[in-house]
């Protein structure tokens, strides 16, 4: 084994093709655990980039630097229900950024550009302000490092967007390295039914 | 112009003039006595900052107003109840559609408004409770943008409506028949002179000049009509966490601010420099 393959490529390499390949996704590695097992999830009201009273410090990023899966196995999720559809969303743009000639903020928040915004039905060419907007997260791009759900969150925003494990993507450890060194305990085990529910999958 | 802190009233308990749980809407009379929407009741503190009374709405309440008259209009779900000055229930205007959640109250021409965050407009009824024309429902959005989940407006000598539309970071004029006259305002991250986040101002009270309150971080400023700055009043006094905070001003220029997470009024008076 090469010296620079690590742990996190072998498991990685490992449970990428395990699940996807074999289960298929999501759905699939849940459905193959029994009835009464647990899986991973963040607890929200518990992790410090969404948990509330948190205000002016920075993102925690360790569901990006702990996970063994590459990128990480946690996703930031935006639950559209609750989405203010903002026409500057604070999870979107840096809002501290120059204004440009738009009255928009000219940077985005984002550093891997995983955030799209585009208008809710025809915009208005004179006005950006007049309408809602939609905010959709590649999933693809994301590494769950969570800057995008401190913004989000009250009072700023409204929240919509938390940090979810992906289960397409988790490898199950049984020692979850993020739940190691997560320092509020926010990574929990909850039956796999629930897993399934807050994973969108019915 | 600057403005210092000269008193603090209420706070969170269950003493004497101390509010619960919540502390949603505030309104100076013109005798100077100042009102409390807090958890489910009304409470009056005179111009000293003494409690004077208090009384009990028979939902949580959401806004208050003082009429001309002297009656007390506060807003809640569904509803406006409307009692005289001593606390007396004379009247209840229910109405499930036009009155969603009232977040605001005000009074233009003999009328009544209603700040609906429900609906997302602005509603005018005449003094009998009849439904007469919305305000802030007349454009493309159908209303408002609030994703703060407030409606709140103040209503300058000429009758003419000042509203937040937080998510436009504006402040609309409206007439009383709803059109649009203007705005004031512009999203700005850094500059105080802009409304910054992703949804201010929430709140706003209008007298010589135009008060409005932001969240995130919470702070109190004063412009004048042609939308300049004239003073941060006050940013650091309040909880970081707080939203939604209600202002009001009183004849002598001094100015109300309710902190919902301190469950205080702070106020404040402009010095002379």
């Amino acid at each position: 084994m090469s010296e620079h393959f690590t742990r996190r490529d072998l498991l990685h390499k490992a449970g990428r093709g395990a699940v996807l390949a074999t289960l298929g996704g999501g759905a699939g590695f849940l459905v193959r655990k029994a009835h009464g097992q647990v899986v991973w999830q963040v607890d929200a009201a518990r992790c410090l980039n969404s948990r509330l009273g948190e205000v002016g410090v920075a993102a925690c990023n360790l569901c990006t630097t702990e996970c063994v899966v590459a990128l990480s196995a946690v996703r930031a999720v935006n639950e559209h229900s609750r989405c203010g559809r903002c026409n500057i969303c604070p999870a979107y743009f840096n809002i501290t950024s120059a204004v440009d000639d738009r009255g928009l903020p000219s940077e985005k928040l984002c550093p891997r550009d995983a955030i799209t915004r585009r208008p809710i039905g025809k915009a208005d060419p004179e006005d950006p302000a007049n309408n809602f907007y939609e905010y959709l997260i590649d999933e693809e791009k994301c590494d769950g490092c969570g800057k995008c759900v401190m913004q989000c969150k009250e009072p700023l925003g409204l929240g919509s967007i938390v940090l979810r494990i992906r289960y397409n993507r988790c490898v199950d450890c049984n020692r979850c390295a993020i739940s190691t060194a997560c320092p509020k305990d926010a990574l929990i085990q909850v039956p796999v039914e629930q897993g399934l529910r807050n994973d969108g999958v019915h | 112009m600057q403005y210092r802190q000269v008193a603090v009233i209420g706070g969170k308990g269950a003493g004497p003039g101390q509010f619960g749980t919540s502390l949603r809407g505030i309104a100076v009379d013109a005798t100077g006595n100042l009102y409390a929407a807090n958890d489910s009741q009304i409470t009056v503190f005179d111009a000293a900052g003494r409690l004077r009374r208090r009384w009990s709405t028979s939902q949580p309440a959401h806004s208050v107003a003082v009429a001309g008259d002297g009656k007390v209009y506060t807003g809640q779900i569904h509803q406006i109840e409307i009692f005289d000055g001593a606390g007396k229930l004379i009247n209840t205007w229910r109405d499930e559609a036009l009155l969603g959640r009232v977040t605001a109250i005000g009074f233009v021409n003999g009328d009544v408004l209603a700040g609906d965050a429900t609906g997302r407009a602005i509603r005018r009824f005449d003094l009998s409770g009849k439904f007469r024309n919305n305000i802030g429902r007349d454009n493309p959005l159908n209303g408002l943008l609030v994703p703060n989940g407030v409606v709140d407006f103040g209503v300058d000598a000429h009758g003419i409506i000042h509203a937040t539309n937080p998510g436009k970071h504006r402040v609309e004029r409206y007439t009383p028949a709803g059109e649009l006259l203007g705005h004031i305002g512009h999203f700005h991250g850094t500059d105080a002179a802009g409304f910054g986040g992703c949804c201010n101002p929430t709140n706003i009270a209008v007298r010589d000049r135009i008060y409005v309150t932001e969240k995130a971080g919470p702070r109190a400023k004063v412009y004048n009509f042609s939308g300049e700055l004239e003073a941060v009043i006050a940013a650091d006094v309040f909880d970081a966490n707080c939203k939604n905070m209600s202002v009001a001003v009183d004849r002598q220029g001094r100015v109300y601010v309710a902190d919902t997470v301190k469950l205080a009024i702070f106020i404040f008076e402009a010095v002379a420099v």
